[in-house]
């Protein structure tokens, strides 16, 4: 089962997907949004790292780089769930989105 | 008279085309008199180019048409659209929209309204949490606190302004549609604040121009490989 999962596995983005991320983080643009939405400068060194990573499991298939992929995206998965929701969330959309509309009182032309 | 209370406490006194409009639905009297021809002809734009519209239009559960749940109307004030959950419709101000980049930034707006309500159980009409929660999320998400669109509004900032801007616009869009005291409101939306704020969903990532909607699309599309392979 090990194997087979081995063998299945690839990085959860393309490794130009880390490239071009890294690219766009580094960029005037982001860093004055970054200032711009939290007063502070992004820190963009962990994009680098991934794509570096990705590129070295492609060429050996390493344990080594697949842990530290897998550890980072799921740092950054974390990140975006860190809070509580206000809501509970659907487990299905509401029955009534496509609900025809009522008509209108039909109107004297 | 009930409804009319209704109508003011949640709001619907803004759009009085909700329950009854002026003109008949189609008409040519509609089409000379009013904006509502070119409103649905930003709109078409706004679903057919935005890349924002692109992003929240794939990852809502609910499929979404134009014909249904979308609606130009004339309205109130200076209320430039809203989510009347009761209909299960974007309402856009025909009256107030004029040009396409705010149609843009309005469709986008509504439609986190209508994605958080496909996603969750939201009560809009009597839980403010949920209101403020959602708002907050429509202004951080939208682009309405973009640096241009601030300094548009003649109001200049820059070290987390967008955050202030957010704040205020969350404020500003509650304290229109429900009858309650402004510090009431702030009181909510400060306790709801930092949880909202960091609810990037559907995008995972604040927008802040073409280039992050793109590749916050480009993530929705490779979500299959990405969390098979986390």
């Amino acid at each position: 089962m090990d194997r087979l999962e081995a063998a299945a596995w690839k990085p959860p983005r393309a490794c130009d997907d880390y490239l071009t991320e890294f690219k766009h983080c580094k960029s005037l643009w982001n860093r004055f949004q970054q200032y711009y939405t939290y007063g502070t400068s992004p820190s963009c060194q962990q994009w680098k790292e991934d794509y570096y990573t990705c590129r070295e499991w492609e060429k050996h298939q390493s344990t080594e780089a697949k842990e530290l992929l897998q550890g980072s995206e799921q740092k950054r998965v974390a990140e975006q769930r860190k809070f509580t929701p206000v809501w509970e969330l659907r487990q299905n959309p509401p029955r009534d989105w496509h609900m025809p509309l009522n008509q209108e009182k039909p109107q004297d032309s | 008279m009930d409804q009319t209370k209704q109508e003011e406490e949640y709001g619907y006194d803004l759009f009085p085309e909700r329950n009854k409009g002026k003109f008949k639905k189609g008409s040519i009297a509609e089409s000379l008199f009013t904006f509502n021809h070119k409103c649905q002809v930003m709109l078409q734009f706004a679903m057919e180019t935005s890349k924002y519209e692109r992003c929240v239009l794939s990852s809502a559960r609910s499929t979404v048409f134009k014909d249904r749940h979308f609606s130009c109307e004339e309205c109130d004030g200076t209320v430039s659209g809203g989510f009347d959950a009761a209909s299960s419709q974007i309402v856009l101000c025909q009256n107030n929209i004029h040009q396409q980049s705010h149609m843009n930034r309005v469709v986008t707006h509504e439609l986190i309204h209508a994605f958080d309500h496909c996603r969750a159980h939201v009560d809009w009409f009597n839980n403010f949490r949920h209101l403020a929660c959602s708002e907050i999320r429509a202004a951080n998400l939208s682009g309405d606190c973009s640096f241009s669109n601030e300094v548009a509004r003649f109001n200049f900032g820059l070290k987390q302004h967008h955050q202030e801007c957010v704040r205020g616009r969350a404020l500003r869009s509650i304290l229109a549609v429900r009858k309650i005291s402004r510090q009431e409101a702030e009181k909510i939306v400060d306790e709801v604040f930092d949880t909202c704020f960091n609810d990037h969903a559907p995008f995972g990532r604040i927008p802040h121009g073409n280039k992050d909607a793109r590749f916050a699309y480009r993530d929705y599309k490779n979500r299959d490989r990405y969390y098979a392979n986390l």
